[in-house]
């Protein structure tokens, strides 16, 4: 993958910033989102997380299955504030 | 491994971060010891404010003050995008039993020197014209900004880093050491012994562990707070909102707002911040849960609920991420930056609660004043640990 490649689109960030993140301390995905904001976008990582996860293996010389991915955090799907100020019960 | 440094700080948010930034400008060989990453904590999982207009008229206010104008040098001298803004910030009053009150807020802030404005009738719709039609009053503070807290702290450590400061994460303190005559001289960790005559600790709502070790009592308590973070979308207002409300159940007055009891049960106050991604923020809550960092969803949904009171317009708009973060609270509202009489050469930069982001700057500065024995930028008497047990003795 090229430098320029765009990894995560909804916050259009590069495999270059990924690498640049990791070279400045980020050792797994939770990391690199703070970093870069790869994954904090309207999918909240769901496209971008498994590539992050082999960029970070790649840069750091361990197997993917080292990764988890970044801490799960509600809601499971964008909801809207109208929805969720009506509440729910599940 | 050994090594030695002036200057341990033990905590790597925002506090320890600033710490190690201000003392490795004045000269001083810091290492920073963090157990997990950098900005991993209470520092990840706040908003970015750099507030005046939250604070109570007097100290609080000079404070907070002060380190705005830190920050405004910070932001030229560190070489990174904090994403910073300053839009100034506005807090928002609801009808007219508040207005009085927060009539008499501004005009004694306004007479302290800050650049405050009040706003109201038609004026509030000129100028934020998505509020709700009901509300009566605007207070403006134009001073105040707000910036990307994570990369607030990835800059002052690079900045520390640039200017000869170790930086250790994934790194746990395991114990602090003392000489013969009881003086802090070290500290053991998971990774090495490292030796300094001086140690910080600035582990936020982790402080009072580490100093029970020493035998030192530090009365700070962990508040969790939510976040809503909105997708990018057309902004409701252009700057910082806050319900006039915040204030109130930030110093614990429930009298000032008609809500229902959940809200105040859970300190539920509007608090919006746009970023400058074009996502916003909405906050907050308050509540003391031990150190649970898990998102409740009956606070979300009143938050989301409080927010439409203030923000009708926003209904369709998508929240697509919630989190809570643990605010170091003190029982007087103010941090402890201190050294500890008992123990000679540690030092405790905690219990900032929800003003850590904003008070950095000054926290990294005066407690690099105290170590290198100069003459501080504010007075550090309401600051001081003791306070707490003076405060005792005089009730008794």
């Amino acid at each position: 993958m090229d430098d320029d490649t765009i990894v995560c689109r909804c916050e259009e960030v590069t495999v270059g910033e990924i690498k640049q993140a990791i070279r400045d301390g980020a050792v797994d995905v939770t990391g690199v989102k703070r970093r870069t904001r790869s994954g904090m976008g309207l999918c909240q990582g769901r496209t971008c997380e498994k590539i992050v996860m082999r960029i970070l293996a790649q840069e750091l010389g361990k197997p993917v299955s080292e990764f988890i991915p970044a801490t799960v955090r509600p809601p499971v799907q964008p909801v809207t504030f109208g929805l969720l100020a009506e509440g729910s019960d599940d | 491994m050994t090594n030695t440094a002036d200057v341990i700080v033990i905590g790597g948010g925002v506090i320890g971060s600033a710490i190690t930034y201000y003392l490795s400008q004045e000269g001083a060989k810091v290492s920073l010891v963090e157990r997990g990453d950098v900005s991993s904590g209470t520092s990840s999982a706040c908003d970015g404010n750099i507030l005046v207009i939250d604070k109570m008229p007097g100290y609080d206010t000079q404070l907070a003050l002060k380190s705005q104008r830190l920050l405004a040098k910070l932001v030229e001298n560190l070489d990174y995008d904090l994403e910073y803004a300053q839009r100034g910030s506005v807090l928002v009053v609801e009808d007219e039993k508040q207005a009085k009150v927060a009539r008499d807020w501004f005009v004694r802030q306004k007479e302290s020197g800050l650049p405050m404005h009040y706003l109201e009738g038609r004026d509030v719709f000129e100028d934020e014209p998505l509020l709700a039609h009901d509300v009566v009053g605007l207070v403006e503070c134009a001073s105040d900004s707000s910036l990307n807290p994570m990369a607030f702290v990835y800059a002052l450590i690079a900045g520390a880093r640039h200017a000869g400061a170790m930086i250790h994460p994934f790194t746990e303190v395991t114990g602090i050491r003392r000489d013969s005559a009881g003086a802090v001289c070290g500290v053991e960790t998971t990774r090495a012994t490292m030796s300094a005559d001086r140690v910080v600790l600035a582990a936020g709502v982790w402080t009072p562990a580490l100093a029970a070790n020493l035998g030192v009592d530090v009365p700070i308590k962990p508040r969790k707070g939510h976040i809503l973070v909105a997708e990018r979308s057309p902004r409701p207002a252009r700057r910082k909102v806050q319900e006039f409300g915040y204030l109130l159940t930030k110093f614990g007055d429930t009298e000032g707002r008609s809500v229902e009891p959940d809200m105040d049960s859970y300190g539920v106050a509007m608090v919006f911040e746009p970023t400058e991604h074009g996502n916003f923020l909405i906050g907050s809550s308050r509540e003391f849960v031990g150190f649970d960092r898990r998102c409740n969803h009956h606070v979300l949904e009143l938050m989301a609920r409080r927010a439409l009171r203030f923000f009708p317009t926003i209904r369709d708009i998508h929240v697509i991420r919630t989190y809570a973060g643990l605010r170091p609270y003190t029982p007087d509202h103010l941090p402890i930056v201190s050294s500890v009489p008992t123990v000679p050469g540690l030092y405790i930069a905690a219990g900032h609660e929800g003003d850590g982001i904003g008070l950095a700057p000054i926290t990294g500065r005066l407690i690099a004043q105290m170590i290198v024995g100069e003459p501080t930028a504010i007075s550090t008497e309401p600051l001081q640990i003791d306070r707490f047990t003076k405060h005792e003795q005089k009730e008794e």
